[in-house]
């Protein structure tokens, strides 16, 4: 009646439960049962970064602040976040991933997709639910116990998504053509991945309030009148099972942003924190191998304004210094405020022609010191050698852990 | 309130290489020695490798059954660090 793809599931979704938090309670046997949480450096308002279920039944939220935390259990143990740790339970589910089919997708450090099309032979009969099955028990034997995974089966990666979501937490659940209307009447729209407050109030301005009411939605309205584009129709056929998203994103723009610890107007506690900044926006830079155009710098205030700045250059750079400099021009002409988050990043990138000889003798000179620092820093951890500019900037700012794509988690690792 | 005590200490332990078993219990600590007291751990939390540098540090989370230990093995100087602990409740 909808269109529905009938197709065999064949889309797995792989979704560590609380996954820093249970990686802490994993390693700390004392704390398991306990409501915990994790936050990237304990100060007096940190945020609750990953919350164990524990600590969740009992009303905290990620993003919640550490007081509020304390205010709803004042029992809550709080740990600081520990990359090493998270990147081995990575890697380990990586290989057990790999194992079904080398088509696997990481989608964040605590997700992933496999994809079984053109692997049915690997199944020997056995279904994709007695695969979940045994992943979930070898999770438990190759990384630790107390380990618990989410598996969702799809046609295409919303649906299994959507699946991995719905039986929270140790969950198994399939969902096709048999069982999608019944999955989508029990769900409210915001419910739905990739759905949230903005495009929720977009739906229901056409009269879209519920996840039943988008599945009977018209793929015209969708595309012209809701999205007004061809997310319209992508919308459309996803809620339907067929695969919209199974595609590579190319890289738009690198950088870094930070919550200032003690928001402040002053440019010596300020500066040194951009150049930090700078400074990590650079190494990812290098690290992806690409050069920039352009740079811009925004700034949020105390007050709730926002201030946005940008700045295309003739030639490209990727160099700390040059970054720094650049985003240094920018944020000179901030307006006057005390600042509560900052950020930097850079566009329009190019790949790296680093490789190319030059014909002008101070630019292989800045090629070469920056070679020859990066290869320190890689021989001895990020940060053994950086710039004078940065130094109280790099006492101040933690680096962080990479919530949405882990393609720096490796360079991350270099600074433990 | 973060529970972990930091420690740093270098401290004898007795390990036990398997030839037999699952990954992650291939190399697991058994007893450490630290001051005066001898603690036996029986429980196994996780095993993780981590650099310093271009050095390969093991990080074991071990557990007593009451209190956790986090101890490092550093695979060039072969020196094990009792890093930190988080003391649990009997």
């Amino acid at each position: 009646m909808y269109g529905i793809n009938k197709e065999e599931a064949l889309i797995m979704h792989i979704d560590l439960n609380s996954a820093f938090a249970t990686a802490e309670q994993q390693a700390h046997p004392s704390l398991r049962g306990k409501p915990m949480g994790v936050t990237n450096r304990i100060s007096k308002e940190c945020c609750v970064i990953a919350a164990s279920y524990e600590a969740k039944a009992i009303g905290i939220k990620v993003g919640m602040r550490r007081t509020e935390a304390m205010a709803i259990c004042p029992t809550f143990i709080l740990l600081e976040t520990d990359p090493p740790k998270y990147n081995a339970v990575y890697q380990k589910l990586i290989k057990i991933m790999l194992t079904y089919s080398d088509k696997i997708k990481m989608k964040s450090i605590d997700e992933g997709i496999i994809d079984f099309h053109g692997m049915e032979h690997i199944l020997n009969g056995r279904t994709l639910e007695d695969i979940g099955y045994e992943i979930k028990q070898r999770v438990k034997d190759e990384i630790g116990d107390w380990m618990k995974i989410n598996v969702g089966i799809g046609t295409n990666r919303f649906l299994a998504k959507e699946a991995a979501g719905w039986h929270k937490p140790d969950g198994l659940d399939k969902i096709d053509h048999t069982n999608l209307i019944s999955y989508y009447k029990d769900r409210e729209l915001t419910d739905l991945s990739g759905i949230a407050e903005r495009y929720g109030a977009r739906l229901n301005s056409y009269g879209i309030m519920t996840a039943m009411d988008f599945l009977k939605a018209p793929e015209y309205m969708l595309k012209k009148q809701v999205f007004k584009s061809i997310n319209g129709t992508y919308w459309y056929q996803r809620l339907r099972g067929y695969e919209m998203d199974d595609h590579e994103t190319s890289l738009g723009m690198v950088g870094r942003q930070w919550v200032v610890k003690d928001p402040s107007d002053k440019d010596e506690y300020l500066l040194p924190c951009l150049s930090f900044l700078c400074e990590t926006t650079g190494m990812k830079l290098r690290y992806r191998e690409v050069e920039a155009r352009g740079v811009a710098v925004w700034v949020t205030y105390q007050n709730g304004e926002y201030w946005h700045q940008r700045r295309m250059h003739k030639s490209t750079f990727y160099t700390n210094q040059e970054i720094y400099r650049r985003a240094l021009e920018l944020f000179n002409k901030r307006p006057h405020g005390i600042v509560r988050t900052m950020g930097i990043y850079t566009y329009m990138l190019t790949t790296s022609q680093v490789s190319q000889l030059s014909m002008f003798d101070d630019i292989t000179k800045v090629r070469n010191i920056t070679k020859a620092v990066d290869e320190i820093n890689d021989y001895y951890g990020t940060f053994t050698v950086y710039a004078g500019t940065s130094l109280e900037g790099k006492k101040i700012i933690k680096q962080k852990i990479p919530f949405g794509g882990t393609e720096y988690f490796e360079l991350l690792l270099k600074s433990g | 309130m973060d529970p972990t005590i930091v420690i740093n200490e270098k401290v004898d332990i007795v390990p036990i290489f398997r030839g037999h078993a699952s990954e992650i219990m291939l190399c697991v600590p058994w007893k450490m020695k630290y001051g005066i007291r001898e603690i036996v751990f029986t429980k196994f939390g996780m095993r993780h490798p981590t650099a310093k540098g271009k050095r390969m540090i093991h990080v074991f989370d071990v557990s007593d059954g009451v209190n956790d230990y986090r101890i490092e093995f550093d695979a060039e100087r072969l020196i094990w660090t009792l890093v930190s602990m988080v003391e649990g409740t009997s």
